[in-house]
């Protein structure tokens, strides 16, 4: 019997987790990736990481509040259950990082120092100076260099997936192995596997500008759909509130900017063009801290966006009558900005040429993280109360404590699973934890949760399941012709349309990519409205068009990105596709989905994971029941006062 | 700590010099359609979008490959990842210097109208294609340093060994290394070797004698320093550098390279005389 | 050879690194104060000289010194073995080494860069100047010697003023070459000393901070100048000297060893 193997897509964090997990337990893995792992889009990260921790505990927080905040903060449309598992995992996940040799920053007792971030009232973010997602995913990726220096793992590093290979059988479809192309060499060829993780991150690139490395263009995603992969939540695409507008990139600033005291404001009187310094305390408008009186600065992402978006596109309040806010951290000691911030503050200072600590930035949203992904399902662990508790007083007693295997049942052969046999989905590209609306710092966690915890079911299921019995390796070849087949038409079709110079506008790869970038910015992003989601609808539909008698304007057979970008986007139309779908049938807001026409949450009818079906090339839609059976939604407000109450100067910060 | 302390003492930023809207910025590329093929140069004109760089450029570039004689031509190829200097996917020759083209601003290197920059791929490394270089064996340097604590394995053990916030410090500036290679570019010691097999016995470079200090200088990574050390005595290890301190002049995440090889040497030392005396 | 190389890489390159310091430092530093008596030792009181113009009592100076560590020195052969042993050591593992470099200082301009390449050009050149400056001194090649006098420790500042002018009448133009390839020779060596000892202190990983570089180098830096100050007044100093005035000094002193110390007046006869 040929002997199993696990293939891993993707070196983020997620990936680079789940390699190490499935190496450790024994199985070989083939771990690909476009770029080196380690350039993967993790790095971005800036931050931190969640989790319940003993300063926390002690003021009345607890694993449970983490679970909690969410449930909320994903507006009530995330599964309960593994929500519940990934906070009760998060205080292992950090030790675990804390093994691996994360740098941490530390208290002056030298434990590991904690900071506010988006939607808790509790210091309970771990971080790693600025750049809290390049150090994991490098402590992750040294554990998996340690694995590949033992034979473990055999990286393919600028390999792209191209379709996944699946076979029908009697128990119905499984996935036995990939189809990826060398894009130096160009080769196409099939890879054998007796399960395959999909870890590719997010689609950022759909919308043309957003926070996300130039890689997230969420083909390797579409892909799957396109081969008979469920997508959930599509709509679900997170705008982050403060961004710096950039020609071809729009640079994040974290949310740690807020957690450390950050403030957003504009001038008080529209047309107040003096410099920030100038205009006195008094005549500025610090709208999220008057509006929201708890959490001030620090309320969710969501909400955040859309309020400075009404600030500066309704209220025309932005800074010089331009689409931008002031974020102002002017007010804390240089000092100890630069230790705390120092590597955001210096991309703004690197992209702008001002230096943050003595000069307001200028910030406005930009697309950000994708909540939508591949449908993934779970098994139920043991904590199932009768009825549904209402939302977790901030700071009491939790009902539980944490123990594992309350959210979901550890090495569940279908955790993390597609509705593909043996076809798993972990980390962004995964739909699971974050419901309508992502909180800061949970995606890190939910990464790594997804390969120690998920990673357990993949090897299961490889000893367990159907592999057990019908290895990858003793299939016939047939199955694996064919998508290579089909793959090497595509690469055929491209080529074949190749002469140098530029296409026309029209057929030209790189126009269509940015008029879909346009388009699914204004239609698909802070606000969202039935007429204007029509119109998207049609031109998506030219754009797909267009690109399918695009041109190209290299031919090589040889390390060819214009084919790569050409390829990617024909996959990325039918995201958007689904994306723009998922907006317009879902009729109702809810976290990151708003739309003007129907502004109110929804629960009887929209409660529900939005379920995208791709057959025969065209995508449907249906709503199915969520798991909700451990927290009573309620309504989302942070406590926002109403609209332009008394000016209160009460920091979030300081009220915890 | 160098960037901190750097970064830290500065007041307020000079202001950059007025870039020309609406002007035209040429490129000067070297192309190279694949191994063993053959050098050619081919410029381009582009007109930047305020706030452009290298990237944003080429991206424009792409999208109309035609060069400055009406000449239509390929994409140019590139690397590039992040966008914004964390991932060190775009390093190239910029003017004749390395750095991350993402980070390189037109209105900086080409404030004024017909201004020139050059473009080069990285050369102490091969060529795929165009500007986009393979550094493979600045992976497999990582290897050969072992550069990675040895834990147990990813189940629930607890906590990590307390640590000093000043030692957490300065490890966090040691681990901010992206692979970029701008220090084995700047590197004379540092020569392109395609053939794997060379590898060990050629010059290691100083992102990884400082990977091996990081990991030296963790409480539980210290149980690999042996092993470090002793690739590191050997041929294409510490003693190769030549203190020529270019690799801490052009690394753009500020690690204080010369220190991690002054401390692998130190460490280097006491190892072969305590190793001398072991047997 | 390169298998021999590889296996004790480590030991061949400390030795290197030590060779440089000990014995080859020291003797430069040694042999740079001696020489550089030829000025200072004006300075000093010499028996006989008392009334004598200062030049003359540096030439006396240095003469004695010379003789003294030509006849008095316990071992001078095998000291002397050993530094040639050391130097063609050091010479020919440095270039070695120095072939697996290449130099970018037209890229990165930088000034540790700058010191790195002409660490390695001073190395060559050094090593070509020493070997010129001992065959032509020491071993007698006075073919390479344009004015073609023999120098002799007796004789020490009369023969060398001859070698640097090129004749024993006074400045020649190839005397001028030579002296040149000595400026050029002397200053280059000190600095690749001075260098050497900056670089070997990260070697070693005595310096490992900065601001410990920084200090070590304004150390180095410091002797350097010194040493350098040393070596040009040697040159200068037997340049600025007269062959027929040091021989009739250096005549004086043979005729008063030859009543005072016999053992220096045997020598002096057999000569
Ligand atoms: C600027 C920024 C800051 C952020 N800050 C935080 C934060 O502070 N805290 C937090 O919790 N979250 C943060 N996030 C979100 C978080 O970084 C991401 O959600 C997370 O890193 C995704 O990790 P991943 O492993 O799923 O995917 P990625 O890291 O995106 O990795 C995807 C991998 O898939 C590979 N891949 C993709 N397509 C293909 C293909 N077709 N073939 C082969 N390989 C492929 C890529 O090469 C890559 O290795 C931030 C995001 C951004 C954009
Ligand atoms: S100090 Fe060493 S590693 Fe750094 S540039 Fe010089 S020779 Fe290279
Ligand atoms: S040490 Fe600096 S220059 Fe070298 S690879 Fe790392 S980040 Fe780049
Ligand atoms: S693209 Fe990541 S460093 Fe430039």
């Amino acid at each position: 019997m040929a002997q199993h193997r696990v293939i891993v897509v993707g070196g983020g964090l997620a990936g680079l987790a789940a390699s190490a997990r499935i190496a450790e337990a024994g199985l070989p893995v083939d771990l690909f990736s476009v770029v080196p792992v380690k350039r993967s889009h993790s790095v971005c990260a800036q931050g931190g990481i969640n989790a319940c921790n003993e300063v926390a505990r002690q003021q009345g927080y607890s694993e449970y509040e983490h679970f909690d905040e969410t449930i909320y903060g994903g507006d009530f449309l995330a599964d309960q259950h593994p929500v519940l598992e990934m906070a009760n995992w998060a205080p292992r996940i950090i030790d675990l990082l804390d093994r691996m040799g994360v740098p941490f920053n530390r208290t002056s007792e030298g434990y590991r120092d904690l900071r506010l971030f988006g939607g808790s009232l509790f210091k309970r973010t771990h971080f790693s100076g600025a750049t809290t997602g390049q150090q994991l995913i490098y402590a992750l990726d040294e554990q998996v260099r340690r694995y590949e220096s033992e034979g473990q793992v055999t990286k393919h590093e600028f390999w792209e997936f191209l379709w996944p290979v699946i076979e029908d059988t009697a128990q119905g479809q499984r996935c036995v192995g990939i189809v990826a192309q060398d894009m130096r060499t160009m080769q196409v060829r099939a890879f054998r596997a007796d399960a395959v993780v999909m870890a590719t991150g997010g689609c950022g690139l759909v919308f043309g500008k957003s926070t996300n490395s130039i890689i997230c263009t969420g083909a390797a995603a579409a892909r799957c759909f396109r081969a008979g992969v469920w997508y959930a939540n599509p709509e679900m695409i997170q705008v982050h509130p403060t961004a710096i507008p950039g020609a071809d990139k729009l640079r994040l600033m974290s949310e740690s900017a807020r957690g450390e005291g950050g403030r957003v404001w504009v001038p008080r009187k529209k047309g107040d063009n003096r410099p920030p310094r100038d205009i006195p305390e008094g005549e500025r408008y610090y709208f999220l801290e008057e509006r929201f009186p708890a959490y001030g600065n620090i309320v969710p992402r969501d909400i955040a966006t859309r309020e400075i978006f009404g600030i500066c596109v309704n209220d025309g309040l932005g800074v010089n009558g331009e689409n931008q806010v002031y974020l102002d951290l002017t007010h804390k000691d240089p000092e100890y900005l630069t230790k705390k911030l120092g590597g955001i503050l210096e991309i703004y200072e690197k992209f702008v040429g001002v230096d943050p600590r003595f000069e307001p930035m200028k910030i406005f949203p930009a697309v950000h993280y994708s909540m939508g992904g591949l449908w993934t399902s779970f098994t139920k662990g043991s904590y199932n109360p009768e009825t549904p508790r209402t939302k977790h007083k901030s700071g009491t007693r939790p009902p539980i404590l944490a123990e594992v295997g309350q959210g979901m049942q550890l090495g569940a052969l279908n955790n993390a699973q597609t509705n593909i046999t043996g076809l798993y989905a972990f980390g962004e590209v995964s739909f699971a934890y974050h419901g309508a609306n992502r909180l800061g710092a949970n995606a890190l966690l939910s990464c790594i949760f997804d390969g120690l915890f998920c990673g357990v079911s993949v090897a299961n299921y490889v000893r367990d399941g159907a592999p057990a019995k019908a290895p990858a390796g003793d299939l016939a070849s047939a199955g694996y012709d064919r998508v290579v087949a089909q793959e090497q038409q595509k690469v055929k079709r491209w080529v074949d349309s190749a002469s140098a110079g530029a296409a026309e506008p029209r057929t030209n790869p790189y126009v269509i990519g940015k008029e879909l970038g346009d388009e699914m910015t204004a239609a698909c992003t802070v606000v969202r409205h039935q007429t204007r989601l029509a119109q998207c609808a049609g031109k998506l539909a030219e754009l797909r068009e267009r690109h399918d008698s695009a041109t190209l304007a290299d031919g090589a057979s040889w390390s060819n990105q214009a084919l790569g970008y050409a390829r990617a986007l024909s996959d990325m139309l039918v995201l958007a596709e689904a994306i723009a779908k998922g907006a317009t049938e879902r009729k109702e807001s809810r976290g990151a989905h708003y739309r003007t026409d129907f502004p109110e949450r929804d629960d009887a009818n929209f409660m529900k994971t939005t379920l995208a079906k791709h057959q025969g090339g065209t995508t449907s839609l249906e709503f199915i029941p969520i798991d909700a059976s451990l927290i009573l939604p309620t309504a989302r407000t942070y406590g926002k006062k109403d609209d332009k109450a008394t000016p209160k100067p009460a920091m979030a910060a300081s009220a915890s | 700590m160098s960037a901190t302390a750097s970064s830290s003492t500065h007041s307020r930023p000079v202001a950059r010099p007025e870039a020309k809207p609406g002007r035209t910025v040429r490129f000067r590329v070297k192309r190279c359609d694949g191994p063993g093929k053959p050098v050619r140069w081919e410029t381009f004109a582009v007109k930047p979008e305020p706030g452009a760089n290298i990237i944003s450029c080429l991206q424009q570039i792409a999208a109309s490959p035609v060069t400055v004689d009406g000449q239509k031509t390929t994409p140019v190829a590139w690397d590039s990842g992040c966008l914004e200097e964390v991932c060190g996917a775009c390093t190239m020759v910029i003017n004749g210097k390395t750095r991350q083209s993402c980070s390189c601003l037109i209105d900086e290197y080409a404030p004024n109208e017909g201004d020139e920059i050059t473009l080069e791929p990285m050369s102490k490394f091969p060529v795929v294609r165009d500007l986009w270089v393979d550094r493979a064996r600045l992976f497999d340097a990582l290897k050969r340093v072992k550069a990675w604590v040895p834990i147990d394995g990813t189940y629930s053990l607890g906590a990590g060994p307390r640590e000093s916030a000043e030692k957490s410090e300065s490890r966090y500036v040691m681990s901010t290394c992206m692979s970029c290679g701008c220090c084995l570019e700047a590197c004379p010691q540092y020569q392109l070797e395609e053939n794997p097999d060379k590898w060990p016995a050629s010059f290691i470079g100083a992102h990884a004698m400082n990977q091996a200090r990081l990991f030296n200088e963790h409480a539980t990574g210290a149980v690999l320093k042996g092993a470090r050390l002793d690739t590191l005595m050997g041929e294409g290890g510490v003693n190769d550098c030549g203190n020529a301190q270019n690799c801490v002049q052009v690394c753009p995440k500020h690690i204080p390279l010369t220190e991690s090889i002054a401390t692998i040497g130190r460490s280097v030392t006491i190892h072969a005389i305590a190793k001398w005396f072991r047997g | 050879m390169p298998s021999f190389i590889e296996k004790n890489h480590f030991l061949l390159r400390r030795l290197h690194s030590l060779t440089g310091i000990v014995p080859i430092g020291v003797f430069l530093i040694a042999h740079l104060l001696t020489n550089s008596s030829i000025i200072w030792g004006g300075g000093a009181l010499r028996e006989g000289f008392d009334g004598a113009p200062f030049k003359d009592r540096g030439v006396a100076y240095f003469q004695e010194e010379v003789a003294w560590i030509n006849t008095q020195v316990p071992h001078l052969l095998l000291i002397e073995v050993t530094l040639w042993v050391s130097l063609a050591f050091h010479a020919i593992l440095g270039v070695y080494y120095a072939r697996s470099g290449s130099a970018n200082t037209d890229r990165y301009p930088y000034q540790g860069n700058w010191r790195y390449r002409v660490q390695r050009l001073s190395g060559y050149l050094g090593f070509l100047f020493i070997f010129y400056h001992v065959a032509t001194l020491r071993w007698g090649w006075t073919f390479l010697i344009p004015g073609g006098t023999e120098w002799s420790f007796r004789y020490s500042a009369s023969t060398l003023a001859a070698a640097l002018h090129g004749s024993t009448t006074g400045l020649t133009t190839v005397g001028v070459v030579v002296s040149l390839f000595y400026f050029a020779g002397v200053s280059l060596l000190v600095f690749h000393f001075a260098n050497g000892l900056w670089t070997a202190a990260i070697t070693w990983g005595l310096t490992i901070s900065k601001a410990a570089q920084r200090r070590w180098g304004y150390v180095c830096a410091g002797l350097g100048a010194a040493l350098m100050l040393m070596a040009w007044m040697s040159l200068f100093g037997a340049l600025a000297v007269k062959h027929d005035d040091a021989r009739r000094i250096e005549s004086q002193l043979h005729h008063k060893a030859a009543g005072l110390a016999p053992k220096a007046a045997e020598i002096a006869d057999t000569n």
